[in-house]
């Protein structure tokens, strides 16, 4: 679906459903670069089986209007804003890596519509090698093909796919490579304090990560679980792409929280 | 001489490496290290609720041989990996692929460019069968810009044409074609059959969708027929000209191929429509096969194109020889950007005598095989004079582009002095009709 927020189109899938605000709601955050295809995989399993599915293109992003964020705390309201317009009370949040730094700030004003917190391969803080940052402002195809080969664990190099035919690499670098990836990941650099927000969190909250992640290593993963004091699903043999390399294996774990956390909130 | 090497847009492996591994990794009951033949129709679910989310798009995997197979699952990653697409599909032959996407990309109304070279059968389907659905084909010389330019119109749906032309061995100009056809908001469909992706990949020089008959190098032993589709994923098909991408499709789900699946829109539109409405796929025996062609092909089109630069070499030199047609022969200036390690295994040539001396060639040739085929690891002859275009006149032939002294070679992967021994018996042949 399209709204319009603070003047600008924004595309919203809702995972091949029609969206009803009076279902528990998740809220899928991509990450620097990509758009709602990041969870093709992962929404539409949440809009067939009792839940609305919001998975918006960033501003300045893929089938959205606008500008790209020039930074985090930016997106956090912008975040609110769109939950305003979309009629929901609460949600259920998963981001993936710069996206969840986006939950972040949302969930600094805002912890009391979030019903709980999904963080998939990601950390508290995400510094970028400014040569990145510098070929993206060059091209954004160029650092494209640098994040994809990083970004990816061993099976997608070996051209593994979930979906018949696929090249994920291929998808996930032609998304990248038209979409505002040098403010992204100048937003990520210029990020700090999300350590602080995650220590500071109260509401049911989850950590997914991977084994060979080389863009958000394991290390800084689990050390942001510590912060959140939550526990953490790791998924060996993956990268950083986890819910396009590893699709079933991210649903899997994103489900057993979410639902976990639906189970509770029925008996509270 | 060396094939290309570079990397695909697809893959960080080395195009060898590749053909050899991408899209299979020995699976875990047996550890087979070739992959496995899947010769199944159909796949058990293991409860009705992963059913249901195979069938409502919430997973990926294979529900059914006609529109998805683990085998040839692979052979479509392999091929969509050493052409540096998104993704590909396989399909019974290179005429259902080409059928296939003129079907997926247009509708009645609307209208498709094509190079006026191209292979008959394509030429057939365009001219006469999507006529039929209302469908208009316009056929221009595809290398002439202003000619493009105007040939487009607003419900143009494609540009079409092939990377090095059967039989006429022209080397579509696929930057300058790209260009104009992607600046008016039009995908290029590129057959690149004669090139393969060891020798050319057109998606670099700004194609959109590249096909295949893998019948021809990429199988490249003459077992098998096939097919393949490879979408480049770099079109917007939001461009406005595209409602079959971006419009809900009432018969799956109401899905917009577009938003949902950007920049694999294409191939996806093909698996969920193509494929179960033509019923075309390719059988996992076949791809089987076909890729045991592609762990060789990069070795065995280095072969192809130094036997045929031999060859060619070696007929111009002949007295019974009146011309030679090669891509490489007086070639323009692009060619050699798109065709850096050769321009293919195919050329003609017109011998002494006419028709009677072409036939008298054939009739001589021992080593080299008579047929209506191209792309095998033998050496293939054909006399379209005297078989293919017997019935035409001269004047029917010359037409054409096929002279009645045309002979059309396929060079194979023979030792080249024993192509050229049993070319010196045809060419006697033909020199002594020619008396």
């Amino acid at each position: 679906m399209e709204l319009t927020v603070n003047h600008q189109s924004v595309y919203i899938a809702t995972g091949g459903k029609e969206f009803d605000a009076g279902l528990p709601t998740v809220l899928f955050i991509h990450g620097s670069g990509g758009d709602h295809r990041t969870w093709a995989l992962q929404t539409r399993w949440f809009a067939y089986h009792g839940y609305s599915v919001l998975a918006p293109d960033l501003p300045g992003h893929s089938l959205s209007g606008g500008e790209a964020f020039q930074s985090i705390e930016e997106s956090g309201p912008w975040l609110n804003t769109l939950l305003e317009h979309t009629g929901v009370n609460k949600v259920h949040i998963v981001g993936h890596s710069q996206g969840f730094l986006t939950a972040l700030e949302f969930a600094k004003t805002h912890a009391d519509k979030i019903l709980s917190l999904t963080a998939v391969g990601t950390a508290a803080e995400i510094p970028v090698n400014q040569a990145l940052i510098d070929t993206a402002k060059d091209s954004a195809a160029k650092a494209a093909h640098m994040m994809v080969n990083w970004g990816f664990g061993p099976a997608a190099h070996m051209g593994m796919s979930s979906v018949p035919g696929m090249q994920p690499l291929a998808i996930c670098r032609a998304i990248m490579s038209v979409n505002p990836l040098a403010a992204d990941l100048q937003a990520c650099a210029d990020y700090s304090g999300g350590a602080g927000i995650a220590a500071s969190l109260s509401f049911p909250r989850h950590c997914i990560l991977a084994t060979h992640d080389k863009m958000t290593p394991l290390k800084s993963g689990k050390t942001l679980a510590a912060d959140m004091r939550c526990d953490v699903s790791i998924i060996d043999g993956y990268g950083h792409m986890l819910p396009l390399e590893a699709p079933k294996k991210t649903l899997a774990a994103i489900r057993h929280f979410i639902e976990s956390v639906e189970s509770q909130r029925a008996t509270a | 001489m060396r094939i290309s090497s570079a990397m695909t847009n697809s893959s960080f492996f080395k195009p060898e490496t590749i053909a050899l591994h991408t899209g299979y990794q020995p699976e875990s009951q047996y550890g087979s290290r070739a992959v496995p033949i899947y010769q199944t129709t159909s796949y058990a679910f293991d409860s009705v609720t992963q059913a249901s989310s195979l069938f409502n798009v919430e997973q990926g995997g294979h529900i059914y041989s006609r529109i998805s197979n683990p085998t040839v699952a692979v052979l479509e990653q392999r091929l969509a990996a050493l052409e540096g697409g998104a993704g590909a599909i396989c399909t019974a032959s290179g005429m259902s692929a080409l059928f296939a996407t003129f079907i997926t990309l247009c509708s009645a109304g609307d209208h498709i460019v094509s190079s006026e070279q191209i292979y008959g059968s394509t030429a057939t389907t365009l001219r006469y069968t999507l006529k039929r659905f209302g469908i208009d084909c316009d056929f221009i010389p595809i290398n002439d810009p202003k000619a493009l330019k105007a040939a487009i119109r607003p419900n143009t749906k494609l540009v079409f044409c092939e990377s090095i032309s059967n039989p006429g061995m022209e080397v579509s100009n696929l930057p300058e074609i790209s260009k104009i056809a992607n600046a008016a908001g039009v995908p290029v469909v590129v057959d690149a059959t004669f090139a393969t992706p060891a020798l050319n990949r057109p998606l670099e020089h700004g194609a959109n969708i590249v096909v295949h008959s893998m019948t021809k190098w990429i199988g490249g032993h003459g077992t098998s027929i096939g097919g393949v589709i490879i979408d480049g994923g770099t079109f917007n098909w939001g461009n406005g000209r595209f409602p079959e991408m971006t419009e809900p499709y009432a018969p799956f789900h109401g899905m917009k191929f577009w938003e949902e699946f950007g920049p694999t829109a294409f191939v996806m539109k093909i698996r969920s429509e193509a494929m179960r409405d033509l019923g075309a796929a390719l059988s996992p025996h076949n791809a089987f096969l076909i890729l045991q062609g592609v762990e060789t092909m990069a070795l065995r089109m280095q072969k192809h194109v130094a036997n045929t630069a031999a060859l060619r070499d070696w007929l111009l030199q002949q007295d019974a020889v009146s011309w030679v047609r090669h891509p490489n022969i007086d070639a323009p200036d692009h060619v050699a950007e798109m065709f850096p390690h050769g321009a293919g295994s195919m050329l003609c040539f017109g011998v002494t005598g006419g028709r009677a001396g072409g036939a008298a060639f054939i009739n001589a040739v021992e080593l080299a095989s008579h047929l209506a085929n191209v792309g095998d690891s033998r050496t293939l002859v054909l006399h379209p004079g005297s078989t293919t275009h017997s019935r035409l006149t001269p004047e029917a032939l010359e037409a054409a582009g096929i002279g009645e002294d045309l002979i059309r070679v396929s060079v194979g992967i023979e030792d080249i002095s024993d192509i050229i021994s049993d070319f010196k018996k045809g060419l006697k042949a033909a020199s002594r009709v020619a008396k």
